[in-house]
C-alpha cells in the first residue's frame, strides 16, 4: 500500500462535509487579459453557485454515487473534497488520504511520456519515488497499455489515456478514491475490470466516491447515491429509489439509452 | 486515527507557513524529475539533441557579436568573451521568468486534479533554466582558455554572485507566474520586454560605455549590477565592491520574498482561474 494507512472501521466518518458553498465568479470572455482589465466596465461577471448549502457525511466502507446532469455540481464537489478548490463557506473535512479525481494529474504534460507523467504525478501528489516504483508495475499491468507507457501521452488514444489515469487511482489504494467519470472511455474488457477493481477496494473499508452518467454501474457497486440539481441535493439514499427517481425526472425512465452502460 | 485534512474557506491571508514550506520540501524529488524529464523532451527527436543545450547560447553569442560588427562597436576579442559571459547570464535569469510565466498556466490538468503547493512549478521552471544555463560554464570556459583571460582567485567570486542571480531568477519566475494566471497577455508581452531589458543593461556595450545622461538606468535596473559584477570578475579578473554585493542580495531577497508573499495568497485561486 502506498498511503500510510490505518485500517479503518466501517461506518468510521470517512468525509464530512458542512453547509459547504461554492460560488465562481467568471467573467463572460473565457480568458482574462490586460485588455478587459484596463476596460473593466465593458465585461459581464457571472455569478455561479455551484453547491448550496450541502451537508453530508460519507462513511468508510461505502460506495457513494453521485449522479446529476452536467452541470450540477458533480466535479465541483469533488474538488472540493479533494483539497483543490478552496469552499466559499463551509467546512470539509476529510479522515485520511485521498488520491484525488483519478489520475493524480497524470498526463499534464503531454510531451512526457507515460511513465515519466506517472511518476510526475504522485510525487506532486507527495509520495515519494520509491513508493511510486514500488508500485509502478502494477500500475502499467493493469492498464495494460503495452509499450506505449514508454512513449510521449501526446500519442495516447483517449482510451488509453484513461486507462493509465484509473490504473493509478486505484493501484495506490488510497483510503479514500474519489473516481470521476472516469469509466466512460474504456472499452468493455476495461469495465469490466474497473468494476471488478472498484468492487475489491469497496471489500476493505475504503471510502469511495464513484461520480457517474452511467445509471447502471451506480446501481451496481454503489450503496449509497445522492442526486444534484443545481448544486443542491435533491435526493439521497438507497440506489435503486435514488436512480428511478433521478430518471423519472429525466423522462427517460422508457428509453434503454440511459441503462446502456457508461 | 490518521491525518485529517481541512478544508476551510479561504480568507486572503497566507496559509500556514511552516507545513507550507515543509509540503513543499517534500517535493523536491518532483522538481528534480520534472526537470530532467522537461529537458530531455524539449530536445527529444532533433538531431543535435542534448548538444542544443551548448550550440543555443554560442548561436546567440555569434549573432549578437555580429550585430556589434556591424553597428561598429569595438569588436575585439575581449569585448566579445564580455559578451558571451553577459549574454549567458541575462538569458538565464529571463529564461527562467519566461519559463515562469507559463508554469502554472499550462500545469492546468495537474493544477486541477491534485492538491500540492502550486509553488513546485515557477521553482521548477527556474531549475530547467538552470541546467540550460549549467553547460555554458563549458563554453566561457573555453572562451576563458583561449584568449588568455585572467584566472586567479578572483574566480571565486563568482559563486556568491550566482547565487545571488538564482534567488533573483527565482523570484522574478515566481511574479511572472502569477501575473500570467491573471493576465494572460503576460506570457505575450515578456519577450518585448525582455528585448528592451537586453539593451537596458550592459550585454552589448560594457557599463562604461553608458552616455552620464544615460547612468540612472543602472540604478533602475537590478541586472546592471549582476551583469557588471559578473564579466568584471571573468574579462577583468576583479573582485565585485561590498557595495555591489549588498545591491544584489538586496534585489534578489526583497524580490523573492515579495513574490512568495503574494504567491502563498493567491495560489489558492489559481485552480478557479486556470
Amino acid at each position: 500500500m502506498l498511503f500510510e494507512s490505518e485500517a479503518h472501521n466501517a461506518g468510521q466518518i470517512a468525509i464530512s462535509v458542512r453547509n459547504l458553498n461554492l460560488i465562481y465568479k467568471t467573467t463572460v470572455q473565457k480568458k482574462p487579459t490586460f485588455r478587459q482589465a484596463l476596460t473593466r466596465t465593458g465585461r459581464k461577471i457571472r455569478t455561479v453557485n455551484a453547491l448550496s448549502n450541502l451537508t453530508l457525511e460519507i462513511p468508510y466502507g461505502s460506495v457513494l454515487g453521485v449522479i446529476g446532469a452536467n452541470g450540477a455540481g458533480k466535479s465541483s464537489l469533488m474538488r472540493v473534497v479533494a483539497g483543490i478548490v478552496p469552499p466559499t463557506t463551509g467546512r470539509v473535512e476529510v479522515y485520511g488520504q485521498v488520491s484525488t479525481l483519478l489520475s493524480l494529474g497524470v498526463g499534464f504534460n503531454a510531451r512526457l511520456t507515460g511513465r515519466e507523467n506517472v511518476i510526475l504525478g504522485g510525487l506532486a501528489a507527495g509520495l515519494t519515488r520509491a513508493e511510486i516504483e514500488a508500485q509502478f508495475s502494477a500500475i502499467a499491468d493493469f492498464a495494460d497499455i503495452g509499450e506505449a507507457i514508454d512513449s510521449p501521452m501526446k500519442t495516447y488514444s483517449a482510451g488509453m489515456y484513461s486507462r493509465l489515469a484509473f490504473a493509478v487511482a486505484v493501484v495506490v489504494e488510497p483510503d479514500v478514491l474519489i473516481v470521476d467519470e472516469a469509466l466512460s472511455t474504456g472499452d468493455a474488457k476495461f469495465k469490466k475490470k474497473s468494476l471488478e477493481k472498484i468492487k475489491t477496494l469497496r471489500g476493505d473499508n475504503r471510502a469511495i466516491i464513484l461520480v457517474s452518467h452511467a445509471l447502471a454501474t451506480i446501481k451496481e457497486i454503489c450503496n449509497d447515491v445522492i442526486w444534484l440539481d443545481k448544486g443542491k441535493i435533491v435526493m439521497r439514499g438507497n440506489p435503486e429509489e435514488v436512480v428511478a427517481a433521478y430518471k423519472e425526472s429525466l423522462q427517460v425512465a422508457k428509453s434503454s439509452s440511459a441503462d446502456e452502460d457508461l | 486515527m490518521g491525518k485529517v485534512q481541512i478544508y476551510e474557506p479561504f480568507k486572503g491571508g497566507l496559509p500556514p507557513v511552516r507545513p507550507y514550506f515543509s509540503d513543499v520540501w517534500r517535493r523536491r524529488e518532483f522538481i528534480s524529475a520534472y526537470s530532467r524529464s522537461e529537458l530531455r523532451a524539449q530536445n527529444f527527436g532533433s538531431v543535435f539533441g542534448q548538444l542544443w543545450l551548448i550550440l543555443n547560447p554560442l548561436i546567440l553569442a555569434f549573432v549578437y557579436y555580429l550585430l556589434i560588427i556591424v553597428i561598429g562597436g569595438n569588436s575585439g576579442s575581449e569585448r566579445f568573451a564580455h559578451l558571451t559571459a553577459g549574454l549567458f547570464l541575462f538569458y538565464f535569469i529571463t529564461n527562467s521568468m519566461i519559463a515562469g510565466s507559463k508554469s502554472i498556466t499550462s500545469g492546468g490538468k495537474l493544477v486541477l486534479n491534485s492538491a500540492f503547493p502550486r509553488l513546485i512549478l515557477p521553482i521548477s521552471a527556474t531549475v530547467i533554466s538552470f541546467f540550460k544555463f549549467l553547460p555554458t560554464f563549458f563554453v566561457l570556459g573555453v572562451i576563458h582558455l583561449t584568449l588568455g583571460l585572467p584566472i586567479g582567485p578572483e574566480l571565486f567570486y563568482l559563486l556568491p554572485v550566482l547565487v545571488a542571480a538564482i534567488i533573483f531568477a527565482l523570484g522574478i519566475s515566481i511574479l511572472t507566474s502569477i501575473l500570467n494566471v491573471y493576465f494572460r497577455d503576460t506570457r505575450n508581452f515578456l519577450p518585448y520586454f525582455t528585448r528592451a531589458w537586453l539593451y537596458l543593461s550592459p550585454v552589448l556595450y560594457t557599463a562604461e560605455q553608458l552616455k552620464p545622461s544615460l547612468k540612472p538606468i543602472s540604478y533602475l535596473n537590478p541586472l546592471y549590477t549582476f551583469l557588471g559584477s559578473w564579466t568584471d570578475i571573468l574579462i577583468k579578473g576583479v573582485a565585485p565592491s561590498l557595495a555591489n554585493f549588498i545591491t544584489m542580495f538586496s534585489w534578489a531577497i526583497a524580490v523573492l520574498v515579495i513574490a512568495v508573499f503574494m504567491f502563498m495568497r493567491r495560489e489558492r485561486e489559481f485552480a478557479l482561474r486556470i
